[in-house]
């Protein structure tokens, strides 16, 4: 049994929230967060500190809210897919009618990341519609920038208004179609030098001496093995599925570690390629995965002159 | 490639011997040659060293015996244990069971007695050479005898018997060569990207080094089928200090092999890449510990 403006829809029900004051933010949370608590709704808040603290000010002392770290939550998309999914799963099978949450991403991610986080928004309209889930994306309009907000209002079906409206988005657009639009990252400032290392059709094995190789010990150890992980399972993917040439290029910067792998071919299929594990494994679906849970930022690139590119970054995204 | 850099690439670091000297730790060496003389050399240092350790010393050859007495002869020690009856070169033919096919549980209890014969006649145990390409140029006999190089392996570990198994790789192709040495605990041949070898005597545990991955997933599951592993209590151990890479696919074969044998499986290495992506997987059955 859902309630609110969930009540009687089947799956997911997204939406996003613009707000341009602190005001305006708790109009919206304040009315979804109660209404969940008072209809016995697990319901859950994974706002960032300042916004997070603002609203657990505002809710009564033993709201039976739950927060969570929104920093945390939000580090990398196909980790947040995981944990979101485990926890959904977990409160469905202890008898949860409908889940709310209320998240938000860090300001860092309308950076270099973006792109990911775009395919996030997209790819979790399809990955959460298993659950009975009412949640709602907040955007502070006075630090998104522009071009942000046109990717929420195409991945978010509808937005949730301080007026307590639930307005469908006009621009929403499906996600198998979303995913599979060109959406690349900025080039990494350091694309723009040689590569310290470019190597053709290589191993697997020769791919990871390689990220070895140009490891100054800037980073932290598990980050680099972790790049190593990614970076093999990038290049065994392409060859086994991409065409060749395959070409590993890498880069080292005082802060991080960018890998790039191109093939000739179109690159994955699935449009939730690397934010869901595939069905089958024999389509590499979980390398991709495990490679997406594995660096600070994956980038898809389709279409350029090198074919299909995936970039690959240990460190700071740039 | 078209980089031209200097790869760190220890392909085998662990269980590859790269030089002349086996560094044996247990001592069951895989050698590959192409070279008859680079083998001639490897296994007279290998049958020096169990000359020094006061072992017996036999030299298995697929050929004629007398050649390769005059070539051991070379070396005057070997010469000398030659003359005692210390060292000795016997035919293929005569210690290995015709009919091609190796009954490997028999082949075991052979060299067994083998070593206690040895013990009994005070030497420090038994160590071997043996030119073993005739007994694996098909694949039953591939078959069978990458099975019983597991078995003698698990003796090896339990008493005082060491060999060099040596094959000819003009004669059997590069699969073949992989198939072999990649259930040595050591080995010279660059086919094998893992080596998988008995842990102890009784079979309970097992020793995996190396790099897995995609290339040598098929290997992988060849090999664990050959080296029949037994879970002890509902689980199986993989003891892995030299393990050097381990991806997704080579854990779940594990796991796979392992609920075929209604086991879980821990595989202990030193690789907390692996521990994470295990908790990745986070499949039951399969534990992967960081122990350094």
């Amino acid at each position: 049994m859902r309630t609110g403006a969930a009540a009687g829809h089947h799956g997911y029900f997204h939406e996003a929230v613009r707000y341009d004051s602190d005001e305006q933010l708790l109009a919206v949370v304040l009315p979804f967060l109660l209404g969940g608590v008072e209809a016995g709704e697990p319901t859950f808040v994974a706002l960032g500190e300042r916004t997070g603290g603002l609203v657990r000010a505002a809710l009564p002392t033993g709201s039976g809210v739950e927060f969570l770290t929104g920093g945390s939550v939000y580090a990398r998309p196909t980790a947040a897919i995981r944990s979101y999914r485990q926890l959904l799963a977990d409160r469905v099978a202890a008898g949860a009618g409908q889940i709310r949450i209320i998240g938000e991403l860090p300001e860092v991610a309308f950076g270099a990341t973006w792109d990911w986080w775009a395919r996030y928004e997209s790819a979790i309209n399809h990955a959460y519609d298993d659950f009975p889930l009412w949640s709602m994306c907040a955007y502070d309009t006075r630090i998104t920038p522009p071009h942000v907000l046109d990717e929420v209002a195409r991945t978010h079906p509808r937005y949730a208004t301080p007026g307590g409206e639930h307005l469908p988005s006009p621009t929403y657009t499906e996600p198998v179609v979303y995913l599979r639009e060109e959406r690349a990252a900025p080039a990494d400032p350091l694309q723009a030098t040689a590569p310290l290392i470019e190597l053709t059709d290589p191993t697997a094995a020769q791919a990871r001496a390689a990220v070895q190789a140009v490891d100054r010990g800037v980073l932290p150890p598990d980050d680099v093995d972790d790049l190593i992980v990614a970076v093999s399972e990038t290049v065994t993917n392409a060859l086994r599925h991409g065409r060749t040439p395959v070409r590993l290029r890498l880069w080292a910067g005082p802060d991080r570690i960018v890998a790039t792998v191109s093939d000739a071919g179109d690159g994955p299929k699935d449009p939730f390629a690397g934010l869901l594990p595939a069905g089958d494994g024999a389509t590499g679906g979980l390398g991709l995965w495990i490679t997406y849970q594995s660096c600070n930022h994956v980038s898809l690139h389709r279409g350029g002159p090198a074919g299909f590119t995936l970039r690959l970054t240990a460190g700071n995204p740039h | 490639m078209t980089g031209r850099v200097a790869l760190n690439c220890p392909h085998g670091a662990a269980g590859v011997i790269s030089g002349m000297t086996p560094s044996t730790t247990y001592g069951h060496v895989c050698w590959v040659y192409d070279d008859p003389a680079a083998l001639d050399q490897a296994a007279r240092t290998f049958l020096t060293a169990g000359l020094a350790a006061g072992e017996r010393l036999w030299y298995v050859t697929a050929g004629p015996v007398e050649p390769v007495v005059a070539r051991l002869t070379t070396t005057p020690a070997l010469g000398d244990a030659l003359a005692r009856g210390a060292a000795e070169v016997v035919s293929l033919p005569d210690t290995y069971p015709s009919g091609a096919v190796v009954d490997g549980p028999a082949q075991v209890r052979a060299y067994a007695a083998a070593t206690e014969a040895a013990l009994a006649a005070g030497y420090r145990g038994l160590r071997v050479v043996a030119e073993a390409t005739p007994l694996v140029r098909t694949p039953a006999q591939l078959d069978a005898f990458t099975r019983y190089e597991h078995l003698v392996d698990r003796y090896m570990r339990a008493r005082p018997f060491r060999a060099m198994c040596a094959y000819d790789r003009r004669e059997i192709d590069g699969r073949a060569v992989a198939e072999l040495a990649c259930l040595h605990p050591e080995t010279n041949a660059v086919e094998a990207p893992f080596q998988l070898f008995a842990w102890d005597g009784t079979g309970h545990r097992a020793g995996l080094t190396g790099e897995l991955d995609e290339t040598g997933e098929e290997l992988f599951v060849t090999a664990l089928e050959r080296a029949d592993l037994r879970p002890v209590d509902g689980r199986l151990v993989l003891e892995a200090p030299g393990l050097r890479f381990v991806d997704h696919r080579a854990l779940l074969r594990l796991r796979e092999y392992a609920c075929r044998r209604n086991s879980a499986v821990l595989l202990r290495s030193p690789l907390p890449a692996a521990a994470r992506l295990a908790a990745l997987l986070d499949l039951p059955g399969l534990t992967v510990e960081v122990a350094r």
